[in-house]
């Protein structure tokens, strides 16, 4: 507390309003190729056939070679866009601390979850991706075996939580920051959002589940 | 060294009253500082819901008004205690003022044309807007108006207006020095040369030396208990003009009651409340007004109403509480519809403040202090009688267009009037003004406030607990000079209150009194209030005769053969233990003879009956 | 016998060098219908007559009284302490400058921002005084008085992440200002200029959608809709100004 306050607007820059458009662009373009990618990871369940079908469309179109590393610029870029309002100094990390545990107020603390879940995708994500994508092209049988190897699957099982999470959030973040979700249905979007996280990870959840049984020959 | 702020004009105050005056000067091109206790926006102005009268004539309800009828009303409420050339100017140029206001961005309510319903003695009745006024100024109905002249924003007129009016200075770079309390005036006797104040931050004092200087302070309902008015109401804006023994105080007796403050908090609760039906119950949840009133009831006039409920208390009747005793209002046979819509604001009073849902309990309410009509007395310029260069308006100076009795929404429309009016004037002066700024004055005064702050830090005048000391003032003065007054109650009254007066003069700080210290801002005004009460209460035991909101029960008619007059009290000598009073004629001039008032029943002794 | 209710309070007073930042408890036995007004009035002149607090109108009207309560920003003159449990806890509102205890400075802060936002109407009429005013539609004139209605308590700024954590962010009372004059029609102001004032990231583009402004506001403003309305108009407008160019 004894901070001397100072406000200062008056800033005129229009980067910053397209910066915005841009964060939450991409954003939203991330959700929509986790959902794609959920399409393709979870058709394992119905069977290794079904993945392999997927896959193989993608590889035979050249979407996996190109998109593969267009997601991965997607995914930097998002990054580097959002980092503008990640609290990296120590002092603000304090501050934001002691404020959401002070308030106790909800919509803070999400805020809060998506950040510290954003850092640990970015190194996980980057991880994963690289794995895979140095070595296309992705078939059922091939994951299966990463992930019965064990180590795969203690990465999944925190990286599937950490991913929804932020999906969720931010898809609601979205809605009440552009004034999409008008206050009296928060909470009812609220509600649908966390059935939709938690739906989310049960399907992954899933999908691991019959990878770790698939049968690898 | 002390700093030393030099400005053109400086008005103490940045209520309504104050601000509006402040952008007279800023206009002018004078460069202008307003004091204030709290941030601008926080002055009291804003808590008055209801609205302002100006006669535009506008809605259905109000048409064929204009300000003839206002000043009627005026004039009659005041119970011809006022002055009727302040009431004069003040009635034409309300409404001015008023679409002034709009055009500085107040989102006063407009007229929807078509038909519509209201409600009048829990009846329904309907009336038609015209086309042609639409979008215009309406007005509301009010109570002792001819018509409805009530401009009004939703439920936050005084907080709409006083935003807007803070936006204009903000505009203009009119200054506003907040959290500063003015403690003294500098003068030598004939003018009047700015004040000393006190950094309600840091408890530092600073000098501002001002050619025309201005008191906006607002009402002084704290010297009671119990009072709608916010803490900060409490005189320390009169006090300055008083301790320099030249400058008097007008009418101070005339002090208006309310029927309806909630207890414990005495947060107003609107007349609206009985005026759509509500009834006043005792300690037994029985009604008593018409036993008093048969007539008229719980509807009989504010200071009537308030003055039987003091009765039925002091009969035993009221409702024990660790507050005090009060009584009960009852609304729960309106209906849930009507308290949430028509009344919603007393809805959200009882549930936020009381914790009492009034839709099926009982409101405790007793009746308290809410208007000080009382103040520095100015003539119709606005200059106080006794210093040149001294201004005052609003609530806290004695105009003197409400008498002994001020109209609802008449005082709202007061500030923007009279800070208007009195603000040219006082950009006239300074403009006009050769000031010699008189350094031994200056010194002089600043070294004695920081005597005062010394002494009363080390206690080197006494021991005396401030707060006890203001609550015995406040319990004396409203136990002698209260709603009804009579001779022997005044009299132990004036005399409990000189008794204070010595204690509040032994006062000692319990604290270390360093930065803005609360203990030492209260203990720098106690003895100025207890001279502000003993003005209120000796001032009362001379007055014999009944008028407006003054009663006395040992002389209950009001008396134009002897008290067409304005009493004027004035503290000569700081030592002194009781105040000088003389009197001036109430009005010099008289477009409408004293006669009656059209309501409340009460004797008159016409000017021209002789003396037995 | 009432409860016996127990006060944590902040106390520091920066104008005693001999003082420290800490922690006092007062013990108060409760009465009816009392609010943090009466409690704390009650223990500055039984207890220590040098505890620092703000009140004015105590009627939730004035905004004076905005401190941090159990943890929550709000006005403490309409808070009843049958609401709260028996432990109490009284913080200054952070962001402000410290006064005193539980006393803070909003005066300075908020004179500031209405210099940045120009929180006046902007006009290039002059007044007529013999003219009628001008006309406006009533429902025009509600909508302005919805917003109109904040006390400027300073409760959604010490409730904002952001603006605890960068000390330039305008903060919903000030967005929601400018949301006030933008649909105001005697203000001449274009959108572009209310972008020059608020489109970036100290304004509209530096809230991050936290929403405790919405959930503390005493006043019940409706701050998340004014911030969304404002960030769709303002992003526009963004839009607007590159792809003239
Ligand atoms: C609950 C309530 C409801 C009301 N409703 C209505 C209504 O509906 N209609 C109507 O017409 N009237 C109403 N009134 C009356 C009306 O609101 C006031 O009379 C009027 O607002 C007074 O304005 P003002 O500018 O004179 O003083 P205020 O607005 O009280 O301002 C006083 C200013 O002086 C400052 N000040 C005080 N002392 C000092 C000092 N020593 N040094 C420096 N600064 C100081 C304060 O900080 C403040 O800025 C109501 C009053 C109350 C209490
Ligand atoms: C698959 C990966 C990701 C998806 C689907 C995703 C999605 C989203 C979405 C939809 C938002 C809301 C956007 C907005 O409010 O404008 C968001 C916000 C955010 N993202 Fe991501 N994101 C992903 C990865 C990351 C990574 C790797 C980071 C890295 C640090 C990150 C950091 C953030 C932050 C800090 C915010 C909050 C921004 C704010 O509140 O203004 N995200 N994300
Ligand atoms: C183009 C990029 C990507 C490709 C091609 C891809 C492909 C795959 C494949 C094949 C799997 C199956 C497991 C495996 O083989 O290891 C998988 C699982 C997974 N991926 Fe990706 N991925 C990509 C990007 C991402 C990103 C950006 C994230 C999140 C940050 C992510 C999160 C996950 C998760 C959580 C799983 C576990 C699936 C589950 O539990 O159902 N992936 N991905
Ligand atoms: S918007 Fe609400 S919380 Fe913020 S200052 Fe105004 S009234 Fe207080
Ligand atoms: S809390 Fe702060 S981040 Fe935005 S939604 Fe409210 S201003
Ligand atoms: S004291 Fe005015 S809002 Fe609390």
């Amino acid at each position: 507390m004894g901070i001397e306050t100072t406000v200062f607007a008056g800033r005129p820059t229009k980067w910053d309003g397209l910066l915005d458009w841009l964060q939450m662009l991409s954003g939203a373009s991330l959700i929509l190729f986790m959902w794609a990618h959920m399409l393709l990871v979870a058709s394992i369940i119905i069977g290794p056939g079904v993945m392999n079908a997927i896959a193989g469309f993608f590889e035979a179109t050249g979407l996996a070679q190109v998109g593969g590393p267009l997601v991965f610029l997607l995914f930097l870029g998002h990054f580097l866009l959002a980092a503008r309002k990640v609290p990296f100094r120590f002092d603000r990390q304090k501050t934001i601390w002691e404020h959401a545990t002070m308030l106790r107020h909800q919509d803070t603390w999400l805020w809060l979850v998506q950040v510290v879940t954003a850092m640990i995708i970015l190194l996980m994500g980057s991880i994963h991706m690289w794995v895979v994508l140095t070595d296309l092209p992705i078939t059922a049988a091939k994951s299966a075996a990463r992930i019965q190897g064990g180590f795969w699957l203690a990465f999944f099982l925190v990286l599937l939580p950490m991913v929804e999470l932020h999906v969720g959030i931010g898809f609601y973040r979205i809605g009440v920051k552009w004034g999409v979700i008008r206050d009296r249905e928060r909470g009812k979007f609220k509600r649908a959002e966390n059935i939709l996280t938690l739906t989310f990870i049960c399907i992954g959840l899933l999908a691991l589940a019959r990878f770790w049984f698939l049968a690898v020959h | 060294m002390i700093q030393t702020v030099y400005t053109d004009v400086l008005v103490i105050g940045a209520g309504l009253a104050g601000e509006r005056a402040a952008l007279e000067c800023a206009d002018a091109g004078l460069s202008t500082v307003c004091l204030s206790i709290v941030p601008a926006r926080r002055s009291h102005s804003s808590a008055a819901q209801g609205g302002m009268q100006a006669a535009l004539g506008n809605c259905a309800m109000g048409e064929g008004d204009g300000p003839d009828v206002h000043f009627a009303d005026t004039v009659k409420g005041s119970d011809w205690g006022c002055d009727q050339e302040v009431a004069r100017l003040f009635v034409d140029t309300a409404p001015i003022e008023m679409r002034r206001l709009a055009f500085w961005g107040v989102p006063w309510n407009r007229v929807v044309p078509g038909t519509s319903s209201y409600f009048k003695g829990g009846q329904k009745f309907e009336k038609i807007e015209k086309p042609e006024k639409e979008g215009l100024i309406t007005a509301r109905a009010f109570g002792g108006t001819a018509k409805w002249r009530t401009c009004y924003v939703s439920d936050g007129t005084g907080h709409s207006v006083l935003f807007t009016m803070d936006n204009r200075c903000a505009e203009l770079g009119v200054e506003v020095h907040d959290k500063t309390e003015a403690i003294a005036l500098i003068h030598d006797g004939q003018t009047c040369f700015g004040a000393v104040a006190r950094c309600l931050k840091t408890g530092e004092l600073r000098v501002y030396l001002a050619k025309a200087t201005m008191i906006a302070t607002g009402g002084f309902g704290r010297i009671y208990p119990n009072t709608t008015n916010a803490v900060i109401c409490d005189g320390s804006g009169h006090i300055p003009a008083i301790n320099t023994g030249v400058v008097p105080m007008g009418n101070m007796e005339a002090v208006q009651f309310h029927p309806t403050g909630i207890v414990p908090t005495d947060i107003l609760v609107t007349e609206g409340c009985r005026g759509d039906g509500g009834t006043l119950l005792d300690v037994n949840q029985e009604r008593f007004m018409h036993i008093y009133e048969p007539e008229k009831a719980e509807l009989a006039s504010r200071d009537v109403v308030s003055r039987w409920m003091t009765h039925h208390i002091r009969q035993g009747k009221g409702v024990k509480s660790p507050y005090g005793d009060h009584l009960w209002l009852d609304i729960r046979h309106l209906g849930e519809k009507h308290i949430t819509g028509k009344l919603r604001e007393v809805y959200e009073i009882c549930t936020s403040f009381l914790g009492i849902n009034p839709i099926h309990q009982l409101i405790p309410v007793r009746p308290t202090q809410h208007y000080s009509m009382g103040g520095v007395r100015t003539n119709k310029d606005g200059a106080a009688y006794g210093l040149k260069g001294l201004f005052s308006a609003g609530e806290a100076a004695c105009w003197d267009m409400h008498g002994f009795n001020r109209l609802g929404g008449n005082s709202l429309a007061e500030t923007v009037v009279a800070g208007g009016i009195v603000g040219r004037k006082m950009a006239e002066y300074a403009l006009g003004a050769e000031v010699t700024f008189k350094s031994t004055v200056i010194d002089g005064e600043a070294r004695a406030q920081e005597e005062r702050i010394k002494a009363l830090i080390s206690g080197a005048n006494g021991s005396q607990n401030v707060y006890k000391v203001r609550a015995a003032m406040q319990e004396t003065l409203n136990k002698g000079a209260n709603i009804f007054r009579n001779g022997p109650d005044l009299e132990a009254c004036v005399e409990s209150l000189q008794e204070v007066l010595e204690r509040a003069r032994k006062v000692g700080l319990k604290s270390s009194g360093l930065g803005a210290s609360p203990e030492l801002a209260a203990a720098l005004k106690i003895e100025g209030q207890v001279k502000m009460a003993l003005m209120v209460a000796y001032g009362a035991l001379k007055r014999t005769e009944s008028r407006g909101s003054h009663n006395r029960e040992d002389f209950p008619a009001r008396n134009d053969r002897d008290w067409l007059v304005r009493t004027l009290a004035t503290w000569k000598n700081p030592a002194d233990t009781l105040p000088t009073l003389t009197y001036e004629a109430a009005t010099q001039i008289f477009e409408i003879p004293p006669g009656d008032r059209g309501y409340g029943k009460s004797e008159v002794i016409s000017a021209e009956s002789k003396k037995e | 016998m009432g409860r016996l209710l127990q006060f944590n309070i902040f106390r520091y007073n920066p104008q005693d060098q001999e003082s420290t930042p800490h922690t006092d408890t007062f013990v108060l036995e409760e009465t009816d219908s009392m609010t943090l007004f009466i409690a704390l009035n009650r223990i500055r002149e039984e207890q220590d007559s040098s505890l620092q607090f703000d009140f004015c109108c105590r009627a939730g009207i004035c905004g004076s009284c905005g401190m941090v309560i159990n943890g929550r920003p709000g006005l403490a003159c309409h808070t009843k302490t049958k609401d709260l449990p028996t432990d109490i806890t009284l913080l200054p509102l952070p962001v402000f400058r410290l006064v005193g205890d539980l006393s803070v400075d909003t005066g300075s802060w908020f004179r500031e921002m209405y210099n940045k936002v120009e929180s006046w109407i902007h006009t290039k009429k002059t007044f007529d005084s013999a003219a009628l005013e001008e006309r406006m539609d009533n429902a025009v004139a509600e909508d302005i008085y919805e917003l109109d209605r904040c006390v400027e308590c300073g409760c959604c700024v010490a409730a904002c992440g952001t603006a605890r954590m960068r000390e330039n962010f305008l903060g919903a009372v000030a967005l929601n200002r400018i949301a006030r004059f933008l649909i105001d029609p005697r203000d001449e102001r274009t959108e572009q200029q209310y972008y020059d004032i608020i489109g970036n990231d100290n304004g509209i583009f530096g809230c991050m959608g936290l929403l405790a402004c919405e959930d503390v506001c005493p006043k019940h403003l409706p701050l998340q809709n004014q911030l969304g309305f404002l960030r769709r108009k303002m992003g526009i407008t963004a839009l607007k100004s590159i792809f003239k160019k």
